[in-house]
């Protein structure tokens, strides 16, 4: 129990993928413009992540050390792709709005990431749900970057109205710079949340 | 572990972990593709509703398939499909699909006239990918219902900004996207209908 609490907090909050790990920026930057496809961008990474690290580590005493990463890779997309195929047929407005990112997720670090540094060693129980927390990180913080986006950019929430009519939106947070200016604000309040301890272990001492 | 660092034992785990995921997507891509290539229709069967200004926006999948069965009759001539819509036996109009440059990439749509080829009775964007919140709002209603009953008076089908003596409103802050859309319609547009005509699509002088 004390495992699955301190992967939860590691996963969501103290070694989030995005602001900790900086790792699956990209896609973060690319969907943000609006909750609901952060939302199922992020649902869907939760999805590979999970089942991704689950397999590897339920294959991870059977598999050859030096072609571990092909195995990986193998893995990986063949969720992506049972995703892909899923948005497709069940939710195809969805499909459309995510366009190209779907597919890209198999490209996305945090999911390889995760199977390299925990799921090789940990047993799959655990590993499914570091995946999935670790994909839940990276929901949480797609979610608060769509907020202001969406919010600013179109003055809706969920496709809701929220800012009336006088509102001028910021057409700037919908672009790519606007992306970049949110996540970039996102760092800059999680580095001051959290003070870097373990980095300075080892390294070159700054003079 | 000996046994791991043999040639063979990495190749025929990589082979059957392989053909095991082959198989689980040829199963799940031939178990899902039926409802994939229904979802793909009925994005069409809506846009070319839409066009006509049959409004199925709040209806349901199978209605939206009935109402379609019912009143619209398609036909592929040299590669393009011509949709017909047809009640109590009179011709409505036309509908074709139509795609362009967009800003940023295609844009695809269908177009609808009525039979004689005067007024457009609507248009509907089915892919772009114009920036969202300003060539995006090509989308919207306020938008396309300015192509609702358009007169065709010239070559010119669309001239932008009303205040000028155009007849569709450009969208603001998207001038490149209104600008293409422009040049779809006066340039894209004529071939279809053209086309439309010499293959009998046409009721008029």
């Amino acid at each position: 129990m004390k495992e699955i609490k301190n992967i939860f907090a590691q996963g969501v909050w103290k070694d989030n993928p995005i602001y900790r790990q900086i790792l699956g920026i990209c896609s973060a930057l690319a969907v943000t413009n609006l909750l609901m496809n952060s939302l199922v961008m992020g649902i869907g990474l939760m999805f590979v992540t999970g089942l991704s690290s689950f397999t590897v580590s339920v294959l991870r005493h059977h598999t050859p050390k030096h072609i571990r990463m092909m195995i990986q890779t193998l893995i990986i997309s063949a969720y992506v792709i049972i995703l892909d195929i899923f948005l497709k047929a069940y939710l195809p407005e969805m499909s459309k709005a995510l366009g190209p990112y779907v597919g890209l997720i198999i490209t996305n670090c945090i999911i390889m990431g995760r199977c390299e540094a925990y799921a090789q060693h940990n047993p799959p129980h655990l590993a499914f749900f570091d995946g999935l927390t670790m994909g839940l990180g990276y929901t949480v913080v797609l979610l608060f970057i769509a907020f202001f986006r969406e919010l600013l950019g179109f003055g809706t929430l969920f496709g809701i109205q929220i800012l009336g009519e006088s509102f001028t939106p910021w057409t700037l947070m919908i672009m790519p710079p606007g992306a970049f200016f949110m996540l970039a604000i996102v760092i800059w309040i999680a580095k001051n949340i959290f003070p870097v301890q373990e980095e300075n272990k080892g390294g070159p001492v700054n003079g | 572990m000996a046994k791991k660092k043999q040639i063979l034992y990495p190749v025929v785990f990589m082979i059957a972990l392989t053909a095991f995921f082959t198989f689980l997507l040829a199963f799940i891509n031939n178990v899902t593709a039926g409802t994939i290539e229904e979802q793909q229709k009925l994005v069409i069967q809506r846009s070319v509703l839409y066009v006509f200004n049959i409004d199925t926006k709040d209806d349901a999948d199978k209605t939206v398939q009935d109402i379609f069965k019912n009143r619209i009759t398609s036909e592929a001539k040299n590669d393009t499909t011509i949709f017909t819509y047809k009640e109590n036996g009179i011709i409505k109009g036309y509908a074709f699909q139509f795609t362009g440059k967009g800003l940023w990439g295609t844009i695809t749509g269908h177009v609808a006239f009525d039979p004689s080829h005067q007024t457009m009775l609507g248009v509907n964007f089915t892919a772009h990918q114009e920036t969202p919140g300003l060539g995006g709002r090509i989308d919207e209603e306020t938008f396309k219902n300015q192509f609702r009953e358009l007169e065709i008076l010239s070559k010119q089908i669309v001239t932008l900004n009303k205040g000028t003596g155009g007849n569709v409103d450009a969208i603001s802050g998207a001038t490149l996207t209104s600008l293409a859309i422009r040049d779809i319609m006066n340039t894209e547009i004529p071939l279809i209908l053209e086309f439309a005509k010499k293959e009998g699509f046409y009721e008029g002088n």
